[in-house]
């Protein structure tokens, strides 16, 4: 029965991560507060991008791993540049990828 | 636009993520199995706690017997980040109804908020749609949860193919279209370089965090200061 208490626990903290801010942040934000928010989306985004291409998860945490993953991301990053179409972005990438991979080894 | 019509359409808009997302939950299903869960605990976290990351080390975590209390800490931990995206929602739905609020605040995750922005950025804010898009990628996580599960280790390693790309190729399709202007490209340099320091010096998934708030908020600096320097030349011009 524990295991279930353990995820009713791990649901609690993380609902309370997400529902805290969408519940609080009712009525119009201040102006500085909603130019901040407003570069949030970037500032994410590219946190979630860089270190999931140039870091790998050693034994002692991470540490940075430039390979194959770094040029198929340059690659993916044309694209996306040219075509902002996500589907085409991550098939190109992945066969740069691959073809990488076969390159260097 | 009727709310269901909306719901479907933020359903639909996510579809591009399910590629990325269909294999690790294969994955996670494997992996907890061999962990010792059984089908249902495993099915049951995809449904209840309904976050990636956490449930990959929360497997990890079972399978070396550690305290349930620490599971929950490192829960905590890695989902911390999430406070951010919603503090990010809530600013384009903050019109919405509580009770639609506390709904959406269930399955806000990291694919999720990226389609919802993209779309508010450009048609305006819509609970429904955030609702639409949360509801889709709980579907696929659940359903490939439950494949996984009855394939078992048909599965391969998808790290080891490298399908682990598919998640920063996705953000790449929506983050940069979005680096259009100066500020926009500083905002993304010092994300990096926040992101990759914190990332090789604190464990767990505080970089988004650090880089997620520092990042902006100098962003909204910059933004601000421009704005003041385009009021000056508009006196002096007028």
């Amino acid at each position: 029965m524990s295991i279930w208490l353990t995820y009713a626990g791990m649901a609690a903290v993380t609902y309370a991560a997400r529902a805290i801010p969408l519940l609080l942040l009712r009525n119009d934000p201040p102006p500085w507060l909603a130019l901040w928010l407003k570069y949030v989306p970037p500032a994410v985004f590219t946190a979630l991008i860089v270190p999931a291409v140039v870091t790998q998860m050693g034994d002692y945490g991470r540490v940075l791993q430039l390979g194959p993953a770094v040029g198929a991301a340059v690659v993916g990053a044309l694209v996306a540049w040219r075509t902002a179409n996500a589907i085409v972005t991550v098939g190109v990438g992945m066969v740069a990828f691959w073809l990488i991979r076969l390159v260097v080894g | 636009m009727s709310r269901w019509a909306t719901i479907r359409q933020g359903f639909l808009a996510t579809l591009v993520v399910w590629p990325g997302v269909a294999p690790f939950g294969m994955v996670y299903a494997v992996s907890a199995l061999s962990a010792g869960l059984s089908f249902w605990e495993t099915l049951g976290m995809s449904l209840i706690v309904f976050a990636g990351a956490a449930q990959f080390t929360a497997v990890g975590m079972f399978g070396s017997d550690a305290h349930p209390f620490s599971i929950i800490a490192t829960t905590a931990i890695i989902n911390a980040r999430h406070l951010l995206l919603a503090a990010s929602t809530a600013s384009y739905i903050r019109k919405s109804p509580t009770w639609l609020r506390a709904l959406v605040a269930f399955q806000l995750t990291d694919e999720t908020y990226a389609v919802g922005v993209q779309h508010f950025n450009q048609h305006g804010g819509n609970a429904w749609f955030q609702l639409g898009s949360n509801l889709s990628l709980y579907v696929v996580w659940a359903t490939s949860t439950i494949i996984g599960s009855l394939l078992g280790a048909l599965i391969p390693n998808p790290a080891a193919l490298g399908l682990d790309l598919i998640f920063p190729l996705t953000f790449i399709a929506f983050t940069v279209p979005m680096l259009r202007d100066r500020v926009n490209l500083v905002v993304a340099l010092l994300a990096t370089i926040v992101a990759v320091v914190t990332a090789l010096v604190l464990p767990g998934g505080w970089y988004v965090l650090t880089a997620g708030i520092l990042a902006s908020a100098v962003g909204a600096w910059l933004a601000q200061r421009q704005q003041l320097v385009q009021k000056e030349l508009i006196n002096e011009n007028s």
